[in-house]
């Protein structure tokens, strides 16, 4: 039994699996990068120990290294996070045959699923649904796959079979068009995944993403949390995530929950995992993929179960038998999760990296923040541009969304571009508050700058805020000129335009 | 000190009186103007009422952040605005776009040629970034009449990248 784990991850899920072992008595030790000798997860570990240089292939990917330092400092275990090796059988491998634990499934598992075509057979097989595509075929070169194209249909998708996040995927609409984006996929999915294999998906329109969160422990059982809503996406990232959804009724969220473990069973699955489904509007659900890995959107489902997930992981893999039961689990209230990401929604959702020159999170009843930044803090561009996650819980939906609006509203951020504007903008839609959106919405019916019926527009204030910034700049610019004329102008005047001059 | 303050076409004729009042377009407030953190919250008490926004300087004007909008605001004094006017008879005058690194990040592709026409949205550079690869795009017709960068080049934020005449 451990009681010591290292985290070979960064950022707020790095904070976020240290705040669990800190709550179950257990020492925490940190690996961290050139570029994260400040970051907090570096500063609230027990331990620390620098990897390498900043670009991942030579830190947080350093596989041989991460284990060195676990054996060196006693961690009898590794929590992987998501992202990074978390999906890597092999390093879920050489943790076991270093004889250590590793938190999540086993080795097998993550290969049967990790490998998308693979995992697509198996559940297949097992009677699950999935969409229509290229399973089973193996892995087929671009002629293979552009003559098998037509057989399935377009529009279709390609995707990376070692793929996740939206990276190495590119959507086809007619023959011609494919040799060029099946190139932009394999390359992508080589830079991201170190493996070029594609295969094809049929691209169902007006389809909701939903997936569902499974737990599995070393003692047969298998339960599932239920669902999270994920449909609001761009370019296949998600940005919002919700649970419970409003598709979903009782009787639906059983027969899809025990589909989910149906298809966690078939590959022997054990610890956290998430089956994602694609639901057209007639209700029919069809496997999409299965996650072995902690989801960044994990909080809204602790919100609404009340169980804490990164908790039962370390528990399952400890050897212990869940802590709840599949009756134990009821969804109470709703909670939502906005990504708060270092992009720019006014400009194609460009990353931005920089100083944080101030960060100051919202708080209060019903409001949890995820985050690894501070003020102070760099956001390099080395890694993902996730800087936290706003989650906000409510007694019902509505209510979960005025409290969301609240707290956007409160979050200062200074330094980079976020995307808050873009998240207070869809809490503001009205096919957003009525459920009327599918994972082409944000792409295909949103818009930064076409403005809603209801919202309150204040020009006039925003005209006086610039022309008093515009002013008080003037001035100084004047004042400098005239060193000599001090005036009237006091400490206070002073005061006020250094600290805009900062 | 007058000023005249435009966001979409509409203007507002501010005069900032003294330190604590502001005339709106002929009517006088009480302000108490407080920069909250640097470089960029500003708060603003009008009569009693409290607002708080982002105002950040861009290229085209302030970009002010108020109650999650985004406002688009351009200031002139009237000294400026009449100098304006006297120039803007002269011809408009299309300068030469370059292209510039929106961030750090590794040239992965560059589909054009110097030489060659692309048209509004055309593809001109793929810098990958934060994990992502980002397509950088063309914002207008024009010839390409500068590449300066190749993949696999390592770029700095605002390093000129590609130009269009």
């Amino acid at each position: 039994m451990f009681d010591k784990v290292l985290i070979a991850n960064r950022g707020e899920i790095a904070v976020r699996v240290i705040r669990a072992c800190r709550e179950l008595g257990m020492s925490t030790v940190a690996v961290y990068s050139e570029a994260d000798r400040a970051a907090l997860h570096v500063r609230y570990a027990d331990e620390a120990y620098l990897l390498g240089p900043a670009p991942a292939r030579e830190s947080y990917l350093r596989g041989d290294l991460i284990i060195d330092l676990a054996r060196k400092s006693g961690a009898g275990a590794i929590h992987p996070g998501y992202g990074f090796l978390a999906e890597r059988e092999d390093f879920a491998r050489s943790v076991q045959d270093a004889g250590l634990v590793f938190i999540g499934p086993k080795p097998t598992a993550i290969a049967a699923m990790g490998d998308k075509a693979v995992a697509r057979a198996t559940v297949t097989a097992a009677g699950v649904a999935v969409v229509p595509g290229t399973e089973g075929e193996g892995n087929l070169t671009d002629d293979e796959l552009i003559a098998i194209a037509p057989t399935i249909g377009f529009p279709l998708l390609i995707k990376a079979t070692a793929g996740g996040g939206g990276m190495g995927m590119r959507e086809v609409n007619s023959s011609h068009e494919m040799l060029g984006l099946i190139n932009a996929a394999r390359r992508e999915a080589e830079a991201a995944f170190g493996d070029g294999n594609v295969y094809l998906e049929k691209l169902l329109i007006n389809a909701r993403h939903i997936e569902f969160q499974i737990l599995a422990d070393d003692h047969g059982n298998v339960i599932h949390l239920g669902e999270r809503e994920c449909s609001l996406q761009r370019r296949h990232q998600k940005l919002l995530e919700e649970s419970p959804s409003l598709l979903i009724n009782e009787a639906l969220r059983q027969q899809m929950g025990e589909v989910a473990c149906t298809a966690a069973r078939s590959v022997d699955y054990l610890n956290a995992g998430t089956i994602e489904f694609l639901v057209d509007k007639d209700h029919n659900f069809y496997f999409l993929e299965m996650n072995t890995r902690l989801q960044v959107e994990h909080p809204v489902t602790e919100m609404v179960t009340g169980v804490d997930i990164v908790r039962e992981q370390i528990g399952i893999a400890q050897g212990k038998p869940l802590g709840v039961t599949q009756d134990d689990i009821r969804l109470n209230g709703w909670a939502i999760e906005c990504r708060i990401n270092a992009e720019d929604p006014y400009f194609n959702f460009m990353p931005s990296s920089g100083s944080l020159a101030q960060v100051c999170p919202p708080t209060g009843s019903g409001v949890r923040v995820d985050t690894g930044v501070y003020s102070g803090l760099q956001i390099s561009p080395y890694y993902d541009s996730l800087i936290s996650k706003l989650i906000c819980w409510g007694d019902t939906r509505d209510e979960a969304i005025l409290r969301m609006r609240r707290a956007l509203e409160e979050y200062r951020i200074v330094g980079v571009k976020t995307n808050i504007p873009f998240h207070q903008r869809i809490m503001d839609s009205r096919h957003f508050i009525t459920g009327e959106f599918d994972t082409r919405f944000v792409e295909e019916r949103f818009s930064m700058n076409e403005t809603e019926d209801g919202l309150e527009a204040m020009p006039h204030i925003a005209a006086i805020m610039a022309t008093l910034v515009n002013h008080y700049q003037t001035q100084r610019v004047a004042q400098i000129i005239r060193q000599d004329d001090h005036g009237k102008s006091g400490w206070k005047w002073a005061g006020r335009m250094e600290r805009l001059e900062k | 000190m007058k000023y005249i303050a435009t966001i979409d076409d509409k203007t507002y004729e501010i005069e900032v009186n003294s330190e604590c009042e502001i005339t709106l377009d002929g009517k006088s407030f009480s302000i108490d103007f407080l920069p909250i953190a640097s470089p960029s919250i500003i708060s603003l008490l009008l009569d009693g009422q409290s607002f708080e926004a982002h105002v950040n300087p861009t290229d085209a004007g302030w970009e002010v952040f108020l109650l999650g909008q985004r406002y688009l605001v351009t200031v002139e004094d009237e000294r400026q605005q009449r100098l304006r006017e006297v120039s803007s008879v002269q011809a408009a005058h299309r300068e030469a776009f370059q292209l510039k690194a929106p961030m750090p990040g590794l040239v992965v592709a560059v589909p054009i040629k110097e030489g060659e026409q692309v048209e509004q949205g055309a593809n001109l550079v793929v810098l990958e970034s934060m994990k992502m690869q980002n397509e950088l795009k063309a914002p207008r017709d024009g010839e390409v009449i500068g590449v300066r960068v190749k993949p696999g080049d390592n770029v700095d934020q605002e390093q000129v990248l590609v130009i269009l005449d």
